[in-house]
Protein backbone atom coordinates (compact mmCIF):
# COMPACT_ATOMS: atom_id res chain seq x y z
CA UNK A 1 0.00 0.00 0.00
CA UNK A 2 1.36 3.51 -0.46
CA UNK A 3 1.75 5.74 2.19
CA UNK A 4 -1.24 8.38 2.77
CA UNK A 5 0.62 11.29 1.51
CA UNK A 6 0.29 10.08 -2.53
CA UNK A 7 -2.96 9.79 -2.46
CA UNK A 8 -4.02 12.55 0.25
CA UNK A 9 -6.07 15.14 -1.13
CA UNK A 10 -8.06 17.98 1.02
CA UNK A 11 -11.53 16.36 2.50
CA UNK A 12 -13.94 19.30 2.64
CA UNK A 13 -17.28 19.10 4.21
CA UNK A 14 -19.24 22.00 3.23
CA UNK A 15 -18.23 24.73 5.66
CA UNK A 16 -21.83 26.55 5.98
CA UNK A 17 -24.10 27.64 8.74
CA UNK A 18 -27.61 27.08 9.10
CA UNK A 19 -30.46 28.35 11.11
CA UNK A 20 -32.99 25.85 10.22
CA UNK A 21 -36.22 25.83 12.86
CA UNK A 22 -35.24 22.62 14.34
CA UNK A 23 -31.48 23.17 14.41
CA UNK A 24 -28.59 25.96 14.23
CA UNK A 25 -25.11 25.47 13.39
CA UNK A 26 -23.26 23.84 10.87
CA UNK A 27 -24.23 21.54 8.38
CA UNK A 28 -21.46 19.03 9.60
CA UNK A 29 -22.89 19.16 12.93
CA UNK A 30 -26.13 18.84 11.47
CA UNK A 31 -24.98 15.60 9.66
CA UNK A 32 -23.36 14.16 12.88
CA UNK A 33 -26.59 14.99 15.18
CA UNK A 34 -28.79 13.15 12.63
CA UNK A 35 -26.67 10.15 12.22
CA UNK A 36 -26.36 9.50 15.97
CA UNK A 37 -30.00 10.07 15.89
CA UNK A 38 -29.72 13.48 17.99
CA UNK A 39 -32.37 15.35 14.90
CA UNK A 40 -34.92 13.21 13.89
CA UNK A 41 -34.25 13.54 9.92
CA UNK A 42 -37.59 13.63 9.47
CA UNK A 43 -37.93 17.16 11.57
CA UNK A 44 -35.28 18.96 9.17
CA UNK A 45 -36.39 20.98 5.96
CA UNK A 46 -34.06 19.68 3.38
CA UNK A 47 -35.17 22.37 1.16
CA UNK A 48 -33.93 25.22 4.04
CA UNK A 49 -30.49 23.11 4.12
CA UNK A 50 -30.29 23.14 0.08
CA UNK A 51 -31.51 27.43 -0.01
CA UNK A 52 -29.19 28.25 2.66
CA UNK A 53 -26.77 26.54 0.29
CA UNK A 54 -27.49 28.58 -2.43
CA UNK A 55 -27.54 31.79 -0.28
CA UNK A 56 -23.97 30.74 0.84
CA UNK A 57 -22.80 29.61 -2.74
CA UNK A 58 -24.28 33.26 -4.09
CA UNK A 59 -22.34 35.24 -1.14
CA UNK A 60 -19.54 33.57 -1.55
CA UNK A 61 -19.10 35.01 -5.57
CA UNK A 62 -17.45 31.61 -6.52
CA UNK A 63 -18.15 28.10 -6.66
CA UNK A 64 -15.62 25.55 -5.19
CA UNK A 65 -16.64 22.39 -7.06
CA UNK A 66 -15.16 19.95 -5.02
CA UNK A 67 -16.99 21.22 -2.23
CA UNK A 68 -20.32 21.80 -4.10
CA UNK A 69 -19.76 17.92 -5.24
CA UNK A 70 -19.87 16.69 -2.03
CA UNK A 71 -22.36 18.93 -0.55
CA UNK A 72 -24.74 17.59 -4.00
CA UNK A 73 -23.58 13.63 -2.82
CA UNK A 74 -24.20 14.24 1.15
CA UNK A 75 -27.87 16.58 0.08
CA UNK A 76 -29.32 13.78 -2.49
CA UNK A 77 -28.58 10.74 0.38
CA UNK A 78 -30.42 12.81 3.28
CA UNK A 79 -33.34 13.15 0.57
CA UNK A 80 -33.53 9.64 0.12
CA UNK A 81 -33.18 8.36 3.38
CA UNK A 82 -35.93 10.75 4.39
CA UNK A 83 -38.35 9.86 1.37
CA UNK A 84 -37.95 6.25 2.59
CA UNK A 85 -38.40 7.08 6.40
CA UNK A 86 -41.31 8.92 5.49
CA UNK A 87 -42.99 6.22 3.29
CA UNK A 88 -44.89 4.01 4.84
CA UNK A 89 -44.39 -0.17 5.19
CA UNK A 90 -43.04 -3.01 7.30
CA UNK A 91 -39.45 -2.30 5.85
CA UNK A 92 -38.96 1.02 7.85
CA UNK A 93 -38.25 -1.70 10.30
CA UNK A 94 -34.78 -2.70 8.53
CA UNK A 95 -34.24 0.68 7.56
CA UNK A 96 -34.60 2.59 10.48
CA UNK A 97 -31.96 5.14 10.88
CA UNK A 98 -29.27 3.41 12.82
CA UNK A 99 -26.24 5.51 13.09
CA UNK A 100 -24.14 3.61 11.72
CA UNK A 101 -25.86 1.95 8.53
CA UNK A 102 -26.66 5.53 7.59
CA UNK A 103 -23.10 6.55 8.11
CA UNK A 104 -21.93 3.71 6.20
CA UNK A 105 -24.68 4.46 3.51
CA UNK A 106 -23.38 8.53 3.18
CA UNK A 107 -19.48 7.04 3.08
CA UNK A 108 -20.53 4.62 0.36
CA UNK A 109 -21.84 7.55 -1.74
CA UNK A 110 -19.13 9.44 -1.20
CA UNK A 111 -16.87 6.19 -1.77
CA UNK A 112 -18.76 5.80 -5.45
CA UNK A 113 -18.49 9.28 -6.25
CA UNK A 114 -14.80 9.69 -5.89
CA UNK A 115 -14.35 5.79 -7.76
CA UNK A 116 -16.20 6.92 -11.01
CA UNK A 117 -14.25 10.49 -10.49
CA UNK A 118 -11.09 8.08 -11.27
CA UNK A 119 -12.55 6.18 -13.18
CA UNK A 120 -13.33 8.86 -16.08
CA UNK A 121 -10.22 10.21 -15.71
CA UNK A 122 -8.69 6.97 -16.65
CA UNK A 123 -11.41 7.17 -19.56
CA UNK A 124 -10.44 10.61 -20.78
CA UNK A 125 -6.47 9.52 -21.02
CA UNK A 126 -7.61 6.82 -22.77
CA UNK A 127 -8.99 9.18 -25.42
CA UNK A 128 -6.50 11.10 -25.23
CA UNK A 129 -3.49 7.99 -26.25
CA UNK A 130 -5.79 7.55 -28.75
CA UNK A 131 -6.63 10.86 -30.18
CA UNK A 132 -3.11 10.00 -32.73
CA UNK A 133 -5.07 7.12 -34.94
CA UNK A 134 -7.19 8.12 -37.78
CA UNK A 135 -9.29 5.54 -39.33
CA UNK A 136 -10.25 5.86 -42.81
CA UNK A 137 -13.30 7.73 -43.44
CA UNK A 138 -15.31 8.12 -46.88
CA UNK A 139 -13.99 11.31 -48.59
CA UNK A 140 -16.10 14.65 -48.23
CA UNK A 141 -17.65 15.66 -51.48
CA UNK A 142 -15.21 18.13 -53.19
CA UNK A 143 -17.23 21.44 -52.69
CA UNK A 144 -16.86 20.34 -48.85
CA UNK A 145 -13.58 19.87 -48.57
CA UNK A 146 -11.69 21.89 -46.25
CA UNK A 147 -10.32 25.09 -48.39
CA UNK A 148 -8.17 27.96 -47.35
CA UNK A 149 -9.91 31.37 -46.53
CA UNK A 150 -7.52 33.39 -48.83
CA UNK A 151 -8.52 31.43 -51.98
CA UNK A 152 -12.36 31.50 -51.59
CA UNK A 153 -13.94 34.09 -53.41
CA UNK A 154 -16.76 36.03 -52.57
CA UNK A 155 -20.29 35.01 -54.01
CA UNK A 156 -22.08 36.38 -52.10
CA UNK A 157 -23.33 39.86 -51.31
CA UNK A 158 -22.90 40.70 -47.64
CA UNK A 159 -26.22 42.34 -47.91
CA UNK A 160 -27.88 39.36 -48.06
CA UNK A 161 -26.55 38.16 -45.06
CA UNK A 162 -27.53 41.25 -42.86
CA UNK A 163 -31.00 40.60 -44.59
CA UNK A 164 -31.29 37.17 -43.02
CA UNK A 165 -30.37 37.96 -39.88
CA UNK A 166 -32.21 41.33 -39.97
CA UNK A 167 -35.66 39.11 -40.26
CA UNK A 168 -34.78 36.68 -37.14
CA UNK A 169 -34.41 39.66 -34.98
CA UNK A 170 -38.31 40.63 -35.24
CA UNK A 171 -40.11 39.11 -32.49
CA UNK A 172 -43.14 37.19 -34.06
CA UNK A 173 -46.38 37.64 -32.79
CA UNK A 174 -47.57 36.16 -29.71
CA UNK A 175 -49.56 33.37 -30.15
CA UNK A 176 -53.62 33.39 -28.38
CA UNK A 177 -53.31 30.44 -26.23
CA UNK A 178 -56.46 31.77 -24.33
CA UNK A 179 -59.00 28.76 -25.66
CA UNK A 180 -56.65 26.41 -24.23
CA UNK A 181 -58.53 25.64 -20.93
CA UNK A 182 -55.96 24.47 -18.54
CA UNK A 183 -56.45 21.93 -16.40
CA UNK A 184 -56.25 23.04 -12.57
CA UNK A 185 -55.86 20.72 -9.33
CA UNK A 186 -54.83 21.97 -6.26
CA UNK A 187 -54.00 19.68 -3.07
CA UNK A 188 -56.49 21.47 -1.23
CA UNK A 189 -59.27 19.85 -3.63
CA UNK A 190 -58.27 16.49 -3.42
CA UNK A 191 -57.16 16.66 0.51
CA UNK A 192 -61.12 17.58 0.65
CA UNK A 193 -62.24 14.41 -1.24
CA UNK A 194 -59.70 12.25 0.85
CA UNK A 195 -61.03 13.61 4.15
CA UNK A 196 -64.44 13.02 2.43
CA UNK A 197 -63.76 9.42 1.60
CA UNK A 198 -62.15 9.03 4.95
CA UNK A 199 -65.27 9.46 6.61
CA UNK A 200 -66.14 5.83 6.14
CA UNK A 201 -63.24 4.72 7.67
CA UNK A 202 -61.25 3.23 5.03
CA UNK A 203 -61.14 2.80 0.87
CA UNK A 204 -58.88 1.81 -1.82
CA UNK A 205 -57.13 4.77 -3.58
CA UNK A 206 -58.85 3.86 -7.10
CA UNK A 207 -61.80 5.24 -5.78
CA UNK A 208 -60.25 8.72 -5.26
CA UNK A 209 -58.97 8.49 -8.80
CA UNK A 210 -61.43 7.07 -11.00
CA UNK A 211 -61.54 8.45 -14.52
CA UNK A 212 -58.83 11.24 -13.64
CA UNK A 213 -56.17 12.32 -15.45
CA UNK A 214 -52.28 12.06 -14.42
CA UNK A 215 -51.95 15.48 -13.06
CA UNK A 216 -54.79 14.77 -10.76
CA UNK A 217 -53.32 11.44 -9.74
CA UNK A 218 -50.55 12.62 -9.18
CA UNK A 219 -51.68 15.79 -6.96
CA UNK A 220 -54.06 13.01 -5.10
CA UNK A 221 -50.95 10.98 -4.16
CA UNK A 222 -49.00 13.80 -2.96
CA UNK A 223 -52.23 14.86 -0.56
CA UNK A 224 -52.29 11.06 0.45
CA UNK A 225 -48.72 11.54 1.77
CA UNK A 226 -49.62 14.74 3.09
CA UNK A 227 -52.55 13.18 5.40
CA UNK A 228 -50.13 10.47 5.76
CA UNK A 229 -47.28 12.86 7.37
CA UNK A 230 -50.21 14.07 9.49
CA UNK A 231 -51.12 10.98 10.77
CA UNK A 232 -54.28 10.99 9.89
CA UNK A 233 -54.09 8.06 7.82
CA UNK A 234 -51.89 5.10 7.38
CA UNK A 235 -52.22 3.22 3.74
CA UNK A 236 -51.19 -0.55 2.81
CA UNK A 237 -50.24 -2.41 -0.44
CA UNK A 238 -49.59 -5.92 -0.86
CA UNK A 239 -47.66 -5.77 -3.86
CA UNK A 240 -46.30 -3.41 -7.06
CA UNK A 241 -48.90 -1.73 -8.36
CA UNK A 242 -50.75 -3.52 -6.26
CA UNK A 243 -54.36 -1.54 -4.84
CA UNK A 244 -53.56 0.59 -2.34
CA UNK A 245 -56.12 0.45 0.83
CA UNK A 246 -56.37 3.66 2.68
CA UNK A 247 -57.87 3.49 6.55
CA UNK A 248 -58.05 6.52 8.85
CA UNK A 249 -55.92 6.28 12.04
CA UNK A 250 -57.21 5.97 15.50
CA UNK A 251 -56.32 9.41 16.04
CA UNK A 252 -57.84 10.85 13.22
CA UNK A 253 -60.83 11.37 14.58
CA UNK A 254 -60.15 13.65 16.67
CA UNK A 255 -57.42 15.78 14.21
CA UNK A 256 -57.47 19.34 13.69
CA UNK A 257 -57.84 20.64 9.81
CA UNK A 258 -54.05 21.09 8.74
CA UNK A 259 -52.70 23.89 7.02
CA UNK A 260 -53.76 22.72 3.98
CA UNK A 261 -57.40 22.50 4.40
CA UNK A 262 -59.76 24.43 1.91
CA UNK B 1 -4.92 -14.27 -58.83
CA UNK B 2 -2.36 -15.43 -56.60
CA UNK B 3 -2.47 -12.60 -53.87
CA UNK B 4 -2.20 -14.66 -50.55
CA UNK B 5 -5.23 -14.91 -48.39
CA UNK B 6 -3.35 -11.84 -45.78
CA UNK B 7 -3.07 -9.79 -49.00
CA UNK B 8 -6.88 -9.98 -49.49
CA UNK B 9 -7.52 -9.42 -46.16
CA UNK B 10 -5.41 -6.00 -46.01
CA UNK B 11 -7.51 -5.02 -49.44
CA UNK B 12 -10.87 -4.97 -47.37
CA UNK B 13 -9.98 -3.64 -44.54
CA UNK B 14 -8.61 -0.89 -47.04
CA UNK B 15 -11.77 -0.12 -48.10
CA UNK B 16 -13.83 -0.28 -44.89
CA UNK B 17 -14.72 2.41 -42.55
CA UNK B 18 -15.70 0.25 -39.69
CA UNK B 19 -13.94 -2.73 -38.04
CA UNK B 20 -14.50 -5.80 -39.61
CA UNK B 21 -15.14 -8.85 -37.72
CA UNK B 22 -13.24 -12.17 -38.97
CA UNK B 23 -16.64 -14.08 -39.24
CA UNK B 24 -17.44 -11.40 -41.62
CA UNK B 25 -13.87 -11.70 -43.74
CA UNK B 26 -14.04 -15.07 -43.70
CA UNK B 27 -16.98 -14.76 -45.43
CA UNK B 28 -15.71 -12.15 -48.07
CA UNK B 29 -12.95 -14.42 -48.40
CA UNK B 30 -14.49 -17.70 -48.88
CA UNK B 31 -12.30 -19.26 -46.07
CA UNK B 32 -12.53 -20.80 -42.93
CA UNK B 33 -12.47 -18.34 -39.57
CA UNK B 34 -9.16 -20.09 -38.38
CA UNK B 35 -7.69 -19.32 -41.74
CA UNK B 36 -8.35 -15.57 -40.83
CA UNK B 37 -7.45 -15.27 -37.89
CA UNK B 38 -3.77 -16.65 -38.56
CA UNK B 39 -3.72 -14.04 -41.63
CA UNK B 40 -5.04 -10.78 -39.47
CA UNK B 41 -2.45 -11.47 -36.76
CA UNK B 42 0.14 -12.02 -39.48
CA UNK B 43 -0.98 -8.78 -41.02
CA UNK B 44 -0.50 -6.85 -37.83
CA UNK B 45 3.17 -7.88 -37.05
CA UNK B 46 3.97 -7.36 -40.42
CA UNK B 47 3.00 -3.84 -39.78
CA UNK B 48 4.34 -3.98 -36.77
CA UNK B 49 7.55 -4.96 -37.61
CA UNK B 50 8.55 -3.01 -40.96
CA UNK B 51 8.01 0.12 -39.33
CA UNK B 52 4.54 0.96 -42.19
CA UNK B 53 2.53 3.98 -41.36
CA UNK B 54 -0.63 1.95 -41.03
CA UNK B 55 -1.12 -0.05 -37.64
CA UNK B 56 -4.06 -2.85 -37.52
CA UNK B 57 -5.71 -3.17 -34.46
CA UNK B 58 -8.59 -5.53 -33.18
CA UNK B 59 -11.00 -3.14 -31.96
CA UNK B 60 -15.04 -2.97 -30.90
CA UNK B 61 -15.30 -6.49 -31.98
CA UNK B 62 -13.58 -6.52 -35.11
CA UNK B 63 -10.28 -5.42 -36.74
CA UNK B 64 -9.64 -2.14 -38.04
CA UNK B 65 -6.85 0.02 -40.03
CA UNK B 66 -5.88 2.95 -38.86
CA UNK B 67 -2.92 5.49 -39.06
CA UNK B 68 0.19 5.51 -37.29
CA UNK B 69 0.14 8.29 -34.64
CA UNK B 70 4.02 9.22 -35.61
CA UNK B 71 2.15 9.87 -38.72
CA UNK B 72 -0.45 12.51 -36.95
CA UNK B 73 1.90 15.71 -37.20
CA UNK B 74 1.97 15.49 -40.72
CA UNK B 75 -2.11 14.55 -41.16
CA UNK B 76 -2.52 17.44 -39.37
CA UNK B 77 -0.91 19.71 -41.54
CA UNK B 78 -2.61 17.91 -44.36
CA UNK B 79 -6.70 17.35 -42.93
CA UNK B 80 -8.92 19.40 -40.52
CA UNK B 81 -8.43 17.98 -36.77
CA UNK B 82 -10.14 14.88 -36.25
CA UNK B 83 -13.49 15.53 -34.91
CA UNK B 84 -12.88 14.21 -31.35
CA UNK B 85 -12.99 16.72 -28.96
CA UNK B 86 -11.66 16.09 -25.57
CA UNK B 87 -14.60 15.09 -22.75
CA UNK B 88 -15.71 17.56 -20.13
CA UNK B 89 -15.49 16.03 -16.50
CA UNK B 90 -19.32 15.88 -16.20
CA UNK B 91 -19.52 14.25 -19.53
CA UNK B 92 -16.53 11.68 -18.26
CA UNK B 93 -17.84 11.00 -15.07
CA UNK B 94 -21.05 10.26 -16.89
CA UNK B 95 -19.75 7.57 -19.67
CA UNK B 96 -17.60 6.11 -16.85
CA UNK B 97 -20.81 5.14 -14.85
CA UNK B 98 -22.49 4.06 -18.40
CA UNK B 99 -19.43 2.29 -19.01
CA UNK B 100 -19.14 -0.17 -16.10
CA UNK B 101 -22.51 -0.50 -15.00
CA UNK B 102 -24.16 -0.65 -18.14
CA UNK B 103 -27.38 -1.24 -18.32
CA UNK B 104 -27.88 1.92 -16.32
CA UNK B 105 -30.56 4.37 -16.32
CA UNK B 106 -30.43 8.35 -15.74
CA UNK B 107 -31.75 8.40 -12.06
CA UNK B 108 -28.83 6.08 -11.28
CA UNK B 109 -26.41 8.13 -12.70
CA UNK B 110 -27.67 11.02 -11.08
CA UNK B 111 -28.00 9.70 -7.62
CA UNK B 112 -23.99 8.69 -8.12
CA UNK B 113 -23.22 11.43 -9.49
CA UNK B 114 -24.91 13.22 -7.20
CA UNK B 115 -26.01 15.95 -9.71
CA UNK B 116 -28.25 15.62 -12.54
CA UNK B 117 -26.93 14.01 -15.93
CA UNK B 118 -29.01 15.07 -18.28
CA UNK B 119 -27.38 17.37 -20.46
CA UNK B 120 -24.26 15.27 -20.07
CA UNK B 121 -25.81 12.08 -21.55
CA UNK B 122 -27.59 14.41 -24.25
CA UNK B 123 -23.68 15.62 -25.55
CA UNK B 124 -22.51 11.27 -25.05
CA UNK B 125 -25.46 10.40 -27.42
CA UNK B 126 -24.91 13.19 -29.79
CA UNK B 127 -21.43 12.10 -30.28
CA UNK B 128 -22.53 8.53 -30.18
CA UNK B 129 -20.60 7.18 -27.23
CA UNK B 130 -24.06 5.46 -26.09
CA UNK B 131 -27.38 4.62 -27.04
CA UNK B 132 -30.56 3.87 -25.16
CA UNK B 133 -30.77 0.04 -24.55
CA UNK B 134 -34.69 -0.20 -23.36
CA UNK B 135 -36.44 0.94 -20.25
CA UNK B 136 -36.13 -0.35 -16.70
CA UNK B 137 -38.74 -1.31 -14.91
CA UNK B 138 -40.06 1.92 -13.65
CA UNK B 139 -39.90 3.47 -17.35
CA UNK B 140 -36.55 4.87 -17.16
CA UNK B 141 -34.83 5.15 -19.70
CA UNK B 142 -31.66 2.59 -19.99
CA UNK B 143 -27.96 3.61 -22.06
CA UNK B 144 -25.06 1.54 -22.74
CA UNK B 145 -21.89 2.31 -24.54
CA UNK B 146 -21.57 1.62 -28.55
CA UNK B 147 -19.03 0.34 -30.33
CA UNK B 148 -18.35 4.04 -31.35
CA UNK B 149 -17.05 4.14 -28.16
CA UNK B 150 -14.79 1.08 -27.77
CA UNK B 151 -13.12 2.21 -31.04
CA UNK B 152 -12.12 5.62 -30.05
CA UNK B 153 -11.25 4.33 -26.78
CA UNK B 154 -8.97 2.28 -28.00
CA UNK B 155 -10.99 -0.91 -26.62
CA UNK B 156 -11.71 -4.25 -28.02
CA UNK B 157 -14.43 -5.75 -25.83
CA UNK B 158 -15.74 -3.94 -22.64
CA UNK B 159 -13.72 -6.26 -21.01
CA UNK B 160 -10.66 -5.00 -21.55
CA UNK B 161 -11.72 -1.94 -19.32
CA UNK B 162 -9.90 -2.30 -15.68
CA UNK B 163 -12.29 -3.59 -12.96
CA UNK B 164 -14.26 -0.75 -10.91
CA UNK B 165 -12.14 -1.86 -7.90
CA UNK B 166 -8.66 -0.77 -9.68
CA UNK B 167 -10.17 2.79 -8.90
CA UNK B 168 -11.47 2.56 -5.35
CA UNK B 169 -10.09 5.36 -3.15
CA UNK B 170 -7.36 4.62 -0.64
CA UNK B 171 -8.41 2.50 2.82
CA UNK B 172 -6.64 6.01 4.03
CA UNK B 173 -8.93 8.07 2.38
CA UNK B 174 -12.07 6.12 3.57
CA UNK B 175 -10.97 6.21 7.19
CA UNK B 176 -10.80 10.10 6.58
CA UNK B 177 -14.34 10.65 4.91
CA UNK B 178 -15.73 8.44 7.56
CA UNK B 179 -13.93 10.65 10.81
CA UNK B 180 -14.77 13.36 9.28
CA UNK B 181 -18.20 12.80 9.28
CA UNK B 182 -18.87 11.34 12.90
CA UNK B 183 -16.55 13.65 14.35
CA UNK B 184 -16.55 17.07 12.53
CA UNK B 185 -19.56 17.79 15.02
CA UNK B 186 -18.31 16.50 18.61
CA UNK B 187 -15.19 18.56 18.65
CA UNK B 188 -17.85 21.36 18.08
CA UNK B 189 -20.69 19.96 20.96
CA UNK B 190 -17.62 19.71 22.77
CA UNK B 191 -16.48 23.35 22.76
Amino acid sequence: MSPATAIKRPLRLVDLELDLEVFNGPFDLLLTLILREEIDLLEVDLADVVISYIDYLESRGELDLEAATEFLVLITALLELKSRLMLPGEEIEEIELDPGDAATELIERLLDAHRYRAAAAHLSSLLRDQSGYRFRSAPLPARLRKAALPEATAVYDPSRLAQAIGQMLVLPPEVDVRHIPVPKVTVAERLQLLRKLLRRGSFNFDEAVRDADRVTVAVTLFSLLELYKQGELTWAQDQPFGEIQVTASQSAAAAQPGEWAA
Amino acid sequence: MSLSLAAKIEALLFLSPEPLSADALAGAAEVEIDEVQGALEELAEQYEESGRGLVLRPLAGGWSLSSHPDAEDAARNLFARPRTPALTPAQAETLAIIAYLQPVSRPEIARIRGVNAESAAATLLERGLVEESGRSQFGAVLYRTTDLFLRLFGLESIDELAPISAFDPSPELEEELRERLLRAGEARVAS
